[in-house]
């Protein structure tokens, strides 16, 4: 399979122009014969089906939740990066291009980040025009900050929640689409499988979806022209992670199965700033905003003995003295001190952890300081600026955060890796689109923060209501597709024996009892630093735990029903394979880059190291069936414009 | 989901004419206290009297008593016509009940307001359904009333009596303009004698008689403690329906609201207390 | 910690329920609530004694709206401004009996177990809780200057996660804080003043057709809101809904 990455011709500033002048469109009137679907409903996915409805093509749209108000881009706190360099400070679609790229550990194809700069700007736009009521300042205009990897304040944000209020933006903008009747919104329905149909010219293309509805337990048919997946990301794999409990990825994985490309599965963000673990019987791993790195800073004892005597409870962090903490990321990284973009943060705060120097009962946290800002600023304007954040933490941890120093931990958080696309967000599967989190394309190998709300946006609001009429401009001579075919009776099939093997398996332990326990393999030997032996050793292990949960699993109740646990069974189903890959993944990338750090590949300091000789490239793996060694495409990355350097924030 | 209905009335706008006409019925409560007032005056009732005259014959008075019982009839059969839909919106009830804390005046409102029906009831039947002639009372007439009535007439001896010892007992206003404290039998026989004198209730007497009794004056009491939580919840909630409630002056109509209802209570509650202990 | 739980139970929408009770027993204090129903479903599983208890729950960090149960008479449990997911074992005693219920509204009816259906509120955002633009072709974000305390109003009425703890808290299972408080959003900026009219009449109508309760200034959804939205949000509803009757280009009969 060639990989054709499609990008336009000319100079990179050039490109999106040249595209959108060019491409094909379709008709006012064509566009209401044309059915669009849409999984997921968070930022990417409300927004492109927002402004496809708008554009009068029929939309149908799905999520798991009771509402489209529920996606997980609601957790997202700190903010939304946009070059508009409203503070004067140096800011442009081309550094933030750069920092985007530089952040990303050069992995990221350039060609889209430049796009995503580009339009970062008009999504403010929208939002505001939406109602979003982001901060500003007493001129009564918007209002920034900073935030990790980056030398300007171009992070737009509403308090503490400004994922919620981009997201209500979206669901008010989709909300006004199902009210005029040009959205349909299929709540508590889970996609299970999807429908190819070969075209008259032989090639297979997307036009269905099996969905399950979650109330009944019946499977139901929906076809159309296009498939948009905007499902998220796969961090809990992991079991414990700041994601939400139903967020998964097994929708990107069936369509994985169903021939489209997996790229890049290794590249996992670990956030450096969320509460750490305190017990087995934890569910999820609270983030606390990057956006407190602005004005905390992150530190551990200097001395060995006060680590211990805080782990043993026989000190507090306010019984060291000032000369006796050690602020590690202000001294080992003096020009981007505290706010190093977060891979960087994860894995000094595990170095320090695994020297002994953590903190907390476990021994597994360090420091999050806001004594100095308190003291610089006021109690205050820390309040205004962090208050319900420092609330959250209180009630989470019964700690006064105003008092004594937050304890943070790292914990898997965003992953760059998903479905491969091509410049137009499509994967390899024709006719199947993925946008946000789902797909890989812009981050590269690292995320930087307040990114993944400017990329959801991106996609969903300005790319792909242009480049899927590129695709549908062809399909308008289809016609309706009917759901009676030998192909979605096949599809369905395919889901009710899946269904039915988890039935009658009826073993003896449940579902989360082996999902914690392949979250613990996959922390533990494919977290933040892995080597050959810990991944060798993840997947034998990744193999046996795969055999025992197929023995002993337990399902209760029956199929067709209001049945959580059938949910949580067939996701961690496609975990184990996607655990596989992800595992795979790590072991062929014999280099360190971004979120991706493998302990071969480090420099004398313990950064990473990149081999831009062997692994310039994206990994994009192909299917070959359960359990068999998948096929690894590359495509090559070449920088026009970019000169790609070491990341360095130490000066 | 639409139906054709004559009028479509909102549950926003349902609230609204509630709290119309309760804020017209906080208006008037506040007026009937100070009108009350009068009664404490040392003047043996003259004042008052005057006032309940004016009250009882001008026609703006009259119109707005019209006004004043259709404010309160709606007031009610609205509130009981919301509450009566609101029970329908949780068929399936909470076995635990409810631990919020919350203001209670307004979860009360409903049975407050039941029981100043009742009160109401009461308190017409005291004073109001005399001046409709419903029950008995007593009763005052003006003295030129008598004056200007045809000469030629006979009078009766009886009435001559009823009115002499009226005079003699005092029973007159200090300008001897007014008889008053007539019992309905003597009024009954001084109308047969003078049928075109204008006899009113004379409500100096009445709540006289009334608030002399102890137990009389413990229901009303209780009735005005009663008035007290209801106007407590209506105060404030009647600006919060008309949507005047905001960051800045919310703290300013909760303290009004505070003093009006111990004004009003305090001053609806010093008149029968004054009339017992004879202040 | 030990605890006896009574759980209402419900096979589906149609079924009658009831309540059950079960026996958890050495949960930690730092346990959050959900994890203690994880920890019970869990056992119901292992033990053959019943099928999990289904309830609703996402992000488990207070933000998604998807958790709510009724907890011993209160919405959200005994702690203020919380949501169910952020509620803590350490708010209990030891040996609690602790009654769980789901939200109780005609609008919101019992999906199964403590899973209710709360479709009406998202009906009522379609109605109009929106500013109606259509993608692109909008003005620069910094055209409109909007003073700071407006836009910190408008954010603190925008806060709300519509978890419907309003609902089941009030008396009346009346919507309108969640009403109010995305009127009041989109009323306290200059760009949501062009539908203004429009958009507090149709939420509005369309709140009462789905069968929310109306609003007798009780507060308990003040008390409740695990985003401590503030009752002033309904005074702005009422205020918009005035200008709205005088203003308004509705039929007469419609008031």
């Amino acid at each position: 399979m060639k990989l054709d990455s499609k990008i336009p011709e000319g100079p990179l500033a050039e490109k999106w122009t040249n595209y959108k002048t060019t491409q094909k469109l379709v008709n006012p009137t064509n566009k209401r014969k044309l059915n669009i679907i849409v999984v997921g409903t968070g930022l990417a996915g409300a927004s492109a089906a927002a402004s496809l409805g708008a554009l009068g093509f029929n939309v149908d749209i799905f999520c798991i939740q009771d509402s489209p108000r529920r996606a997980h881009s609601i957790a997202a706190q700190g903010g939304i990066n946009a070059a508009k360099n409203y503070q004067n400070d140096g800011d442009s679609v081309e550094r933030l291009f750069r920092d985007t790229i530089k952040g990303g550990d050069y992995r990221a194809r350039e060609a889209n980040v430049y796009r995503l700069a580009e339009v970062s700007g008009d999504i403010i736009d929208q939002c505001v025009a939406q109602g979003v009521p982001f901060a500003r300042d007493y001129s009564g205009l918007l209002d920034n900050r900073s935030f990790g990897g980056a030398q300007v304040s171009r992070t737009f944000y509403a308090r503490g929640q400004t994922g919620q209020q981009l997201l209500l933006g979206a669901y008010g903008a989709l909300s006004r689409e199902i009210e005029r009747g040009s959205v349909k919104l299929h709540t508590r329905c889970e996609m299970e499988e999807l429908v190819l149909m070969k075209d008259t010219d032989g090639r297979e293309r997307a036009r269905g979806i099996i969905v399950r509805n979650l109330v009944t337990g019946k499977l139901e048919r929906y076809s159309a022209h296009a498939v948009v997946l905007a499902t998220g990301g796969y961090g809990n794999v992991y079991f414990l992670s700041t994601n939400a409990m139903n967020s998964n990825g097994s929708a990107a994985w069936i369509c994985h199965r169903k021939g489209a490309l997996f790229a890049n599965p290794c590249y996992v963000q670990i956030h450096p700033t969320c509460i750490p673990v305190h017990g087995d019987y934890q569910s999820k791993l609270t983030l606390m905003s990057e956006s407190l790195r602005n004005d905390g800073r992150i530190w551990v004892p200097k001395k060995k003995e006060d680590a211990e005597a805080i782990r043993a409870g026989q000190k507090n962090a306010n019984d060291i003295p000032e000369e006796e903490r050690d602020y590690y990321l202000e001294r080992r990284y003096p020009a981007f001190g505290n706010l190093v973009p977060r891979d960087v943060a994860s894995r000094a705060a595990k170095e320090r952890c695994d020297a002994g120097y953590g903190v907390g009962s476990t021994g597994l946290a360090v420091f999050l300081d806001f004594a100095d800002a308190i003291k610089r600023l006021g109690r205050k304007v820390v309040e205004q600026k962090y208050g319900n954040l420092f609330q959250m933490y209180q009630k989470i941890t019964d700690k006064n955060p105003y008092e004594t120093p937050m304890m943070i931990y790292p914990a898997v958080h965003y992953t760059m890796g998903g479905l491969w696309v091509d410049y137009e967000l499509q994967t390899t599967i024709p006719g199947l689109f993925a946008a946000g989190e789902a797909n890989f394309s812009d981050h590269g190998a690292n995320r930087l923060g307040a990114s993944a709300l400017m990329q959801g946006l991106a996609d969903g609001y300005f790319v792909l209501p242009y480049t899927l009429q590129n695709y549908l401009a062809d399909q308008i001579t289809i016609g309706h597709i009917p759901t009676d075919t030998p192909e979605f009776d096949e599809a369905e099939q395919a889901v009710r024996q899946r269904e039915q093997q988890l039935m009658d398996i009826k073993g003896d332990k449940t579902v989360d009892y082996f999902h914690k326990r392949l979250g613990h393999i996959m922390w533990e030997y494919v977290g933040m630093s892995r080597n050959e032996e810990s991944l060798t050793k993840a997947a034998t292990m990744i193999d046996e735990l795969e055999n025992e949960f197929w023995q002993h699993v337990q399902m209760p109740g029956e199929i067709e029903s209001f049945n959580p646990e059938m949910e949580k069974a067939l996701r961690l189903t496609d975990y184990f394979e996607l655990a596989r890959l992800i595992t795979a993944d790590a072991l062929h990338r014999r280099e360190s880059c971004g979120g991706h750090f493998r302990t071969e590949s480090q420099t004398d300091d313990g950064e990473t190291l990149r081999d831009d000789n062997n692994f310039m490239y994206v990994a994009a793996w192909e299917y070959q069936g359960h359990n068999q060694p998948e096929t690894l495409h590359k495509e090559e990355l070449s920088y026009e414009h970019i000169k790609i350097a070491t990341r360095n924030y130490k000066n | 989901m639409e139906t054709n209905r004559l009028i479509k009335i909102s549950s926003i706008t349902k609230k609204l004419l509630i709290a119309l006409f309760g804020a017209f019925l906080l208006v008037f409560l506040l007026f009937h206290m100070c009108a009350n007032l009068f009664i404490l005056a040392n003047d043996g009732g003259d004042a008052y009297s005057a006032f309940c005259h004016f009250m009882g014959t001008n026609i703006i008075v009259k119109i707005f008593e019209i006004v004043l019982f259709g404010c309160l009839i709606l007031h009610a059969v609205l509130t009981v016509w919301l509450w009566w839909l609101n029970k329908k919106n949780r068929p399936v009830g909470y076995h635990k009940h409810s631990r919020t804390k919350t203001a209670k005046g307004s979860k009360l409102a409903i049975i407050t307001g039941s029981l100043l029906v009742i009160c109401l009831a009461f308190h017409f039947y005291d004073f109001y359904f005399v001046k409709l002639n419903f029950v008995k009372g007593s009763y005052m007439v003006k003295m030129e009333d008598f004056m200007t009535s045809d000469p030629t007439l006979e009078i009766s001896e009886e009435a001559q009596l009823v009115f002499i010892n009226a005079i003699n007992d005092g029973r007159t206003s200090k300008d001897m303009k007014w008889l008053r404290n007539l019992s309905a039998e003597d009024k009954d026989i001084l109308q047969q004698a003078f049928p075109e004198a204008g006899f009113e209730p004379d409500f100096y007497a009445i709540a006289h008689q009334k608030f002399s009794v102890w137990h009389i004056v413990l229901c009303y009491l209780v009735f005005f403690f009663v008035v007290g939580l209801h106007i407590r919840h209506g105060f404030e909630s009647a600006f919060q329906t008309f949507g005047l409630n905001h960051y800045k002056y919310s703290r300013i109509v909760e303290i009004l609201g505070i003093v009006y209802c111990w004004v009003v209570c305090l001053g609806f509650a010093i008149v029968p207390i004054g009339v017992f202990f004879r202040l | 910690m030990n605890f006896t739980l009574h759980i209402w139970r419900q096979e589906n929408a149609k079924a009658k329920g009831h309540f059950e009770t079960y026996k958890v027993s050495d949960i930690s204090s730092d346990c959050s609530f959900l994890e203690m129903l994880d920890i019970l479903n869990e056992k119901l599983i292992n033990d053959h004694i019943a099928h999990p208890v289904c309830f609703d729950n996402d992000c488990r960090e207070g933000i998604c709206g998807m958790c709510g149960l009724y907890i011993n008479g209160r919405p959200h449990g005994n702690d203020d401004g919380v949501t169910t997911c952020q509620l803590h074992m350490r708010k209990f005693n030891d040996g609690d009996e602790i009654w769980i219920e789901p939200w109780r509204a005609k609008a919101f009816p019992v999906i199964r177990d403590l899973v209710v259906d709360r479709s009406a509120f998202d009906k009522i955002i379609q109605a109009g809780g929106y500013i109606s633009v259509t993608t692109g072709g909008v003005p620069d974000a910094n055209t409109i200057a909007i003073p700071k305390r407006f836009a910190d109003m408008a954010m603190d009425a925008a806060e709300c996660i519509g978890c419907g703890a309003c609902v089941a808290a009030c008396k009346n299972a009346s919507a309108m804080l969640f009403v109010g408080a995305k009127v009041a959003h989109l009323a306290m900026l200059p760009q949501g003043q062009v539908e203004a009219n429009e958009r507090v009449k149709k939420m509005v109508c369309r709140m009462d057709e789905l069968g929310f309760g109306s609003c007798t200034n009780t507060y308990a959804c003040e008390a409740e809101c695990p985003k401590q939205i503030k009752r002033q949000n309904i005074a702005r509803l009422n205020r918009e809904w005035i200008k709205q009757l005088f203003a308004g280009n509705h039929k007469p009969n419609e008031l």
